[in-house]
């Protein structure tokens, strides 16, 4: 009998965040048997990233000074690093803190005896590593994680949240005001647009198989933009949702460009500006499971 | 003056440990929560009807108690009362919290300490025999699935739920929904007992070889569960001497007047106290201050450890135990709940936003978690978020100079302290997310 090849090894960087991803791939059982888990302190008490390490998953921002170190690091030592989570891609949640008084907070908490020095802001990995694949979600499923850890290009998924919802789209059903952003009856199978939800599954990417809205919560879009829009301005993604407002519903276009723009939504909506603004590079689709 | 640094690895977030030396004495021992995200800054402003869904983010691991705290300080502070099939389903939803969050700390983060292996997944440099350690880290992930199974029926999404909105929730569980969860959990529990079984006599072996159950000393306690069986929607916060008599019982918006903070300049989580005396929050103060647990199997794990160990029990290698029965627990009591209808009507009753103050209660797997909210204009114009873990800090350190103590000696420092300091963190399942949002 042969020698068995040795499994792949795989690392997991924690950066600043919820540690959200590291539940949800631990939520994957498949892995076990086809990869050697060889970092990722959550679980595995290790110091450092082995050098034969070949993919490495990095979640969470960079929000302090250790995160930049700890990040160029293992980045220099693997062969494929992947971003994983909103966090990691576009500075996730943390990156409501991009205002001036946050801002303020935290450099008055900079100079702290002992701890790591935090930055003004919440950045991406991509500001200070390349990145080979984008895994976006918050978190991204365990479903998601397999794919990208076994084989990104073969994943099927809906092109956009609606595909996978499921929830039928009325043409005599058209409300006239949003109603808030979770109050009211939800009506099963009925699209949350027609219920007058603001919900972006429109124009979100697929592949979380829709488990915010089937329930009947709105989407957030925390899977980012569809590919039609992902290479292009966030202002074209958010045109999209107001345009799909204005065919199904007769809610005033002022109302949901209100909503869309204010802090309504701001949680997801708000961090993907960063694909094509504040100066970093849209992420090309081809990258982007 | 030598300062002994311990990085920290299989517990939720960045800390490490610092203690610092001068001729075989302890003089400090110091946990030092070394993240920040400032959840408590980036939410002024935000609606406060986002609030359910942006705070989960707090952290993936405790992002249920969170989801549920929230929804419950609007609801206090608008005044609305949901229907009985909201707490069901968010009784639900903190179950599964339980069985993921219990089974997570027991055998991925703390059971590898008993077996001498870095993780449940590395079978090399284990003690046991490979086949065993593979077997182990199968089965540990299945039964922490079911808690994710279960959060995703009773909340949507599995990490970061839904459901759970001002005055109720979306909607209710679907019979056949319900029926299929229920075979699981009951083709499940056995794994879980057998596995709590094999825990517990790896415990009592690694208390024969290392002699002793870390920290024993009495303290206070800290919870909101229930006097007579647990809960976990609660509404009552109690703190329990270190005798064992009742010091408290307080409202969650009274907790300023009971619990002293205290901000450390070495770490970017505080610490609380009561009465100067240090607190303890999470399953020893839950087992502490709860007559019985209300369920078969619980009982019969919870009746062992108070033969064995009394009440209250101090030892704090005790919190790991007391996580099992919690675990069984959460199993047999959403066992009984999807044994109910969970489809009727009223999933949520009407309300209006208005400007208000509101506190929400939840006890947490780490203990009680308060969210405090100010909403002005449907906007959030302060939070607050008081966080269980920060009741354990000055416990935590406290059995960290024991620790110490323990293995330095004028003559040198026992390797064991290294492992020593893994294991008194980990007994108390700190989360450095939340203690510091």
């Amino acid at each position: 009998m042969s020698e068995a090849k040795p499994l792949p090894k795989f690392a997991v960087l924690q950066l600043s965040g919820c540690a959200g991803c590291e539940v949800s791939l631990i939520n994957a059982t498949e892995w076990v048997d086809n990869y050697q888990l060889v970092y990722m302190p959550l679980v595995v008490s290790t110091t450092a990233v082995p050098d034969d390490t070949e993919i490495l998953l990095v979640s969470g921002g960079v929000r302090n000074d250790e995160d930049i170190y700890n990040l160029r690091k293992a980045a220099a030592k693997v062969d494929r690093v992947i971003a994983v989570g909103t966090c990691a891609i576009s500075g996730g949640v943390s990156n409501l803190g991009d205002r001036d008084d946050v801002r303020n907070i935290f450099l008055a908490q900079s100079t702290r005896h002992h701890l790591p020095h935090l930055l003004p802001k919440s950045h991406p990995i991509d500001a200070f590593v390349d990145v080979d694949l984008y895994l976006p979600g918050c978190p991204p499923t365990p479903e998601l994680f397999m794919a990208a850890l076994t084989d990104p290009e073969g994943y099927e998924a809906g092109s956009i949240v609606c595909v996978e919802c499921g929830r039928k789209k009325l043409k005599d059903m058209r409300p006239t005001h949003l109603v808030g952003f979770q109050q009211g009856e939800v009506l099963p199978d009925i699209c949350l647009i027609n219920q007058g939800y603001l919900c972006v599954g429109s124009s979100t990417r697929g592949g979380c198989r829709a488990i915010c809205t089937k329930p009947g919560h709105p989407c957030v879009g925390c899977r980012g933009p569809s590919n039609a829009y992902i290479e292009k301005e966030s202002s074209v993604w958010f045109d999209r949702v107001q345009q799909v407002f204005e065919r199904m519903t007769d809610i005033p276009p002022e109302e949901i460009k209100e909503a869309l723009h204010s802090p309504q939504l701001s949680l997801f909506l708000f961090q993907f500006t960063d694909y094509s603004e504040g100066g970093r590079p849209p992420r090309p689709k081809e990258k982007v499971l | 003056m030598t300062t002994l640094r311990f990085p920290l690895s299989r517990i939720e977030g960045h800390a490490r440990v610092e203690m610092e030396v001068q001729d075989g004495e302890v003089v400090s021992a110091q946990f030092q929560a070394i993240e920040m995200r400032g959840f408590r800054y980036f939410v002024q402003g935000t609606p406060a009807e986002q609030m359910p869904v942006i705070v989960p983010r707090i952290c993936g691991v405790c992002s249920t108690a969170h989801h549920v705290a929230s929804v419950k300080a609007l609801e206090n502070a608008l005044e609305v009362e949901p229907p009985k099939l909201a707490n069901e389903i968010r009784e639900l939803l903190l179950l599964g919290q339980l069985i993921q969050n219990q089974a997570t700390s027991l055998f991925i983060f703390t059971m590898p300490d008993r077996v001498g292996a870095s993780s449940i997944f590395h079978m090399e440099d284990s003690e046991a025999n490979p086949e065993q350690q593979l077997s182990l880290a199968q089965r540990a992930l299945k039964v922490r699935q079911i808690g994710t199974k279960l959060i995703t029926l009773a909340g949507g999404q599995f990490i970061h739920p839904v459901k759970a909105i001002i005055g109720g929730v979306t909607s209710g569980i679907k019979a056949e929904d319900a029926k299929q969860m229920l075979k699981e959990l009951q083709d499940t529990i056995t794994t879980a007992c057998e596995l709590f079984d094999e825990y517990w006599d790896m415990s009592l072996a690694m208390k024969e070889r290392i002699g002793t159950w870390g920290d024993d000393e009495p303290a206070c306690y800290i919870a909101s569960t229930g006097v007579n069986r647990p809960e976990f929607n609660s509404s009552v916060i109690r703190v329990l001497g270190p005798n064992g008599n009742e010091k408290a019982t307080f409202p969650p918006e009274s907790f300023r007047d009971f619990l002293d903070y205290q901000t450390t300049d070495y770490s970017f989580a505080g610490k609380s106290s009561f009465e100067g005396m240090v607190l303890r929050a999470n399953s020893l103060a839950r087992m502490n201050l709860t007559r019985s647990m209300g369920t078969p199997c619980a009982d019969y794990y919870l009746e062992r450890l108070t033969t064995e160990f009394g009440k209250p029990a101090h030892p704090i290698l005790l919190f790991d135990l007391c996580r099992g029965i919690e675990l069984v627990y959460a199993f047999e009591r959403a066992i009984e709940m999807l044994s109910e209808d969970l489809d009727y009507e009223d999933t949520s009753v009407p309300y209006s936003l208005r400007d208000g103050e509101g506190y929400g209660l939840v006890e947490a797997p780490r203990g009680p978690l308060i969210h405090h909210y100010t909403i002005e204009n449907g906007l959030i114009a302060d939070a607050e978020f008081i966080i269980p873990t920060v009741h354990n800090m000055g416990a935590i350190e406290r059995a960290l100079k024991v620790a110490g103590e323990r293995y330095i000696t004028p003559q040198g420092i026992n390797l064991e302290l290294e492992k020593a300091v893994g294991r008194v963190v980990r007994a108390f399942d700190p989360c450095i997310a939340c203690a510091t949002q």
